[in-house]
């Protein structure tokens, strides 16, 4: 199996305050690894900083993506380069369609790595298989990104546009928050239907809840911006026992 | 009464004299409107700047231009006055404003609330490119007998540079005391949060950007009640757009 992340003594600041303090995380091809802990741990800075998020500055540390130096990497670079990030609180954006808006991110990827534009007609077949990963209503993809729509909507929409751009490592931040069971249980199946043995995930949490659906291989506490503790599957259930104060 | 859409710095006869059934451009600005009773006034204006101006012939159909509609190059002021007299009144304006270069243009509007019971609603949007300086003076009159007005204007202004400047001064009077008016005005840059989010769905900055200027155009195109219009004008500004 190759590696696809190497994240190796990450110490990271958001205006001028250390969040990641020394953290090292290993990912491999076919891997789903959970990262749970408290609030204000770091977690989701841990996706900000992948990502390349504007105001979050690496202050040491390496990170590599297939090789690469990923912290070198532009936010469409590294989405050009296979990752992805389905974001806690998804951005709304009126007056640009669900449509519009994936046909742009498909086609400035495409050209990027010197692939020839989709046709038309190869875009819609493309999105008619994937809408029905996360089972959405034809109408969906015409409205605009994510504007006035719901939780359930945001977080479906999050995923349809991972399936989508297809990327080799997803970070899916916090994607239980704000979800019913049966969006949670649709959102949990969509993701689980893009695993592949080539593909890895990187799934952000607090609560059991979501990875009863997504079932990780391996699962770290993530506490005071480093990993204190990385187990199988099985530590879940002793979190949502002991809490995270008992580690 | 009909919606008016008024468009400078397009010289372009397709969007002037469009096909049949579709609303004609106006080449100016009316300089005063007076409203009676019941009467309705919709009124879409949209500031290109010159340099922005697409190649001619992308729009179709063109037919023979009209000579009293010459095409309108693009001022550096415009002024609107509306009266309201009669009640029932109504008068909703959105407007546009792109400035790139060395653009200069201001835009004054001036809505007197002459009676009871009328209503006006205004929305304008400004982007401010290279060193252009793009200003807009909005002011709301309400007479002493002109209860239960209803009066509201928006400002929203995008700045793309450094040296770009928008100003904009909103003022409210108000001689009545059973009125609902509002103005709200906002200055800023594109949103580096929504265009993260776009970045890291692999669109590039330039197109990210682009979709943030239609994104922040819509309010004011969605106003545009015919959908054939409104679609052929989305296009139209979009390329203005993507010369700022």
């Amino acid at each position: 199996m190759n590696t696809l992340l190497e994240i190796h003594d990450l110490h990271a600041t958001v205006q001028g305050k250390e969040i990641l303090k020394g953290l090292s995380l290993t990912v491999k091809e076919g891997e789903v690894h959970a990262i749970m802990g408290p609030n204000g741990a770091g977690k989701s800075t841990l996706g900000a900083v992948l990502t390349g998020k504007p105001g979050y500055e690496v202050t040491a540390g390496s990170v590599l993506f297939k090789g690469r130096d990923l912290l070198a990497m532009s936010p469409e670079e590294r989405s050009w380069a296979g990752l992805f990030l389905s974001f806690q609180y998804p951005v709304e954006i009126p007056g640009v369609s669900i449509t519009n808006f994936l046909k742009t991110a498909l086609s400035c990827r495409r050209k990027a790595i010197g692939l020839p534009e989709l046709s038309p007609a190869e875009f819609l077949a493309l999105r008619k298989e994937k809408m029905a990963l996360v089972q959405m209503k034809p109408e969906f993809v015409k409205r605009d990104v994510n504007a006035g729509f719901s939780g359930g909507e945001k977080k479906r929409n999050e995923i349809f546009q991972m399936a989508m751009l297809d990327p080799d490592l997803s970070i899916l931040d916090e994607t239980d928050s704000g979800l019913d069971v049966d969006a949670l249980r649709i959102v949990a199946e969509g993701v689980n239907k893009l695993h592949t043995p080539k593909k890895a995930s990187l799934v952000i949490t607090h609560y059991q809840r979501l990875l009863d659906y997504i079932v990780p291989d391996f699962v770290h506490i993530l506490k005071d911006g480093r990993i204190i503790l990385s187990e199988g599957r099985e530590l879940v259930a002793e979190i949502e026992e002991k809490g995270y104060e008992g580690f | 009464m009909k919606q008016q859409l008024v468009i400078y710095g397009a010289a372009n006869d397709g969007l002037r004299n469009p096909a049949a059934g579709v609303p004609a451009v106006c080449a100016t600005l009316p300089e005063e409107i007076t409203l009676a009773a019941n009467e309705e006034c919709s009124l879409v204006l949209i500031v290109l700047p010159e340099s922005a101006k697409p190649a001619a012939g992308r729009l179709a159909p063109a037919t023979p231009s009209d000579p009293e509609a010459a095409p309108a190059t693009t001022p550096a002021e415009l002024s609107l006055r509306v009266k309201l007299t009669g009640r029932g009144a109504a008068f909703r304006f959105h407007a546009l404003c792109l400035g790139t270069g060395s653009d200069h243009f201001s835009l004054r509007t001036e809505v007197e609330h002459l009676c009871p019971d009328a209503s006006s609603d205004q929305l304008i949007r400004c982007i401010a490119g290279g060193n252009s300086r793009l200003s807009f003076d909005g002011l709301i009159k309400v007479h002493p007998d002109a209860q239960r007005t209803q009066a509201l204007q928006t400002s929203n202004n995008l700045l793309l540079t450094d040296t770009a400047k928008v100003a904009t001064a909103p003022q409210l009077e108000i001689y009545a005391d059973d009125v609902k008016c509002s103005h709200g005005a906002t200055t800023g840059s594109l949103d580096e949060e929504e265009q993260f989010y776009m970045r890291s769905r692999g669109i590039s900055l330039e197109k990210a950007r682009l979709l943030q200027l239609r994104s922040f155009v819509h309010p004011v195109l969605e106003a545009v009640e015919d959908e054939k219009r409104r679609e052929e004008l989305t296009s139209f500004v979009a390329e203005a757009l993507s010369a700022l």
